[in-house]
């Protein structure tokens, strides 16, 4: 347990070192901020215009699409930040193998760098709904102190991670084993999972052969709960308004557990087969 | 061999190998089309859920479009010298003799031929999709917009790549820094001027993406058609076109002159084979 922990501690030092010492702390700070803020902006502009062109455009879909967006933000970092170390690992400082032949356990050394990613993410969350409750008097609206309730929110971000760890894990195993289809792989399933968790967009907009996949997806619960715990009650989405916080954990629950047994099977099958077949230090030009 | 003969043929040696290395990897085509046509529905969707006009599913379409070129010139073009450094290519092309504004014309060629199947996926199975009908005033300015737009993007992908020769690690970032701020600035999925003061639009005009997108918008959805909502544009048309050429213009000279003196700054400081930093 002590060498996992000291792997966990090591790799999330060496995953921000990687993330941050690229330029001094001030470009790095501005960089954290002005991306994801950007990202989250752009949607406020698609609202802004759509307003400008229609007047039937509801107002509180704003908080709901500018929450959704920035919270998406731990997905990416978590989920899809364990497959890029791969990529990133194996690829471009071909330094896999070495961490292989290491005395670290690479599961330790990737959930060590996945935590360094989720830091990288969790500021820029914050940050992006600070920069929004600033510049956005919607979004001042949605967000206050009384509607804010912190114990479900520690609850959704604890669940939150370890599914998202769980879903990464998964994602890290199967890259382990691609070349040059990795990247499809982890952008495509990001792609999947932003159109249909109803990251900003309530999932009733989708047409209603496409719903169903929705709620098989962790995320579409995920994001709901932590909407509501930020903004209070319930949100714009309609899908889950008679689904409690109580109702969402447990959904959540349920399915991390599932997630964390599947993880555990599938990415030590996939570590076993990239040993064999020789792919720890394949390079395929991604 | 001299001159312009060599010019082009390096070129066309350059744009050679992005060319044959997808067509010996077809399934390059599902992730440059199907993923963006992922996050173009989910923009489509947003403005569906505001009960936008159908104008702003063809402007999301074609952002998607656009977006590809863009990434294009970020990935392909700006970054690719770095790439090339790390692969160990780099210095192959430093001591080629031809002109290094040959090889990243050949880049720039290969890219947007390729990127050019990308956005004709998107618009064509986007508007299927979603049903959005489009009605060019001219097809013969579209086609000359398009291609302003490009030479202008193309060269600032030139001006990137000379910049990115002197940098490491922070080259990655600063192309990954481009993104989301441009697509901001640029006006991706909406109007410019239905949302910017006219000062910001004027200023944003100088990314070739904004002053190209806006031009196109003019086009595809002239104001004449049908009872569409009134769209603020930046310019009028002609001065969009006039403002494409001279970007176009200074972008490839700048490129000339800043890749010759930062690659002799580069041998200079022996960063042109330095790798992984």
């Amino acid at each position: 347990m002590r060498q996992h922990l000291r792997a966990i501690r090591a790799a999330t030092w060496l995953g921000w070192q990687i993330e941050s010492n690229w330029t001094d702390p001030w470009l790095f700070f501005l960089y954290l901020v002005l991306k994801p803020l950007c990202a989250s902006l752009l949607l406020w502009c698609m609202f802004v215009a759509a307003r400008s062109m229609s007047a039937a455009v509801p107002g509180e879909l704003l908080p709901f699409l500018y929450v959704g967006n920035a919270c998406f933000m731990i997905v990416g970092g978590v989920a899809f930040g364990l497959s890029w170390v791969i990529i990133s690992d194996r690829e471009h400082y071909q330094m896999l193998k070495y961490i292989w032949i290491s005395p670290l356990p690479l599961r330790s050394y990737l959930i060590g760098r996945a935590l360094a990613r989720s830091l990288q993410s969790a500021v820029g969350v914050v940050l992006t709904l600070a920069g929004g409750w600033l510049l956005l008097p919607e979004l001042r609206s949605a967000l206050t102190w009384e509607r804010l309730d912190g114990r479900w929110l520690v609850a959704y971000l604890a669940v939150g991670v370890l599914m998202l760890g769980a879903v990464g894990m998964i994602l890290a195993g199967a890259v382990l084993n691609l070349g040059r289809h990795s990247m499809l792989l982890s952008e495509g399933i990001a792609g999947l999972i932003y159109l249909l968790s109803g990251v900003v967009f309530p999932v009733e907009v989708l047409p209603e052969w496409l719903r169903p996949l929705c709620f098989f997806l962790p995320t579409t619960y995920w994001l709901e709960g932590v909407r509501r715990a930020l903004m209070g009650g319930t949100t714009f989405g309609r899908a889950l308004e008679g689904w409690s916080h109580g109702d969402l954990v447990s959904a959540l629950l349920l399915s991390t557990a599932l997630l964390l047994v599947v993880a555990h099977a599938v990415f030590r099958w996939n570590e076993q087969r990239a040993w064999r077949q020789g792919r720890v230090d394949q390079t395929t030009g991604v | 061999m001299k001159g312009a003969a060599l010019f082009l043929r390096a070129m066309l040696a350059r744009t050679y190998p992005r060319i044959i290395g997808t067509v010996r990897m077809p399934s390059w085509l599902l992730q440059e089309t199907l993923l963006p046509l992922l996050s173009v529905s989910a923009y489509v969707f947003v403005y569906r859920a505001m009960n936008a006009p159908e104008e702003c599913t063809g402007f999301v379409l074609l952002g998607g479009a656009m977006a590809a070129f863009w990434l294009n010139v970020l990935w392909s073009m700006g970054a690719q010298l770095y790439w090339e450094r790390d692969s160990g290519n780099l210095e192959l092309y430093i001591i080629a003799p031809c002109s290094m504004m040959a090889i990243l014309g050949g880049m720039a060629l290969g890219g947007m031929l390729l990127t050019l199947t990308r956005a004709a996926v998107i618009l064509t199975a986007g508007s299927l999709l979603f049903g959005v009908r489009y009605h060019p005033s001219s097809w013969g300015m579209l086609a000359v917009v398009f291609l302003l737009t490009m030479l202008a993007l193309y060269g600032l992908g030139m001006v990137f790549a000379s910049a990115f020769l002197l940098w490491g690690r922070e080259a990655w970032h600063t192309v990954s820094l481009l993104q989301e701020p441009v697509y901001l600035l640029s006006g991706l999925n909406f109007p410019v001027r239905a949302v910017f003061p006219p000062p910001v639009a004027w200023l944003a005009s100088l990314i070739p993406l904004t002053v190209g997108m806006d031009a196109l918008r003019q086009v595809l959805f002239p104001p004449s058609q049908g009872s569409g909502p009134s769209i603020p544009y930046i310019l009028g048309l002609e001065a969009e076109l006039g403002l494409l050429a001279v970007l176009s213009l200074a972008f490839l000279f700048l490129a000339r002159y800043s890749l010759g003196h930062l690659e002799r700054r580069s041998r200079e400081e022996g960063r042109l084979t330095v790798r992984w930093q």
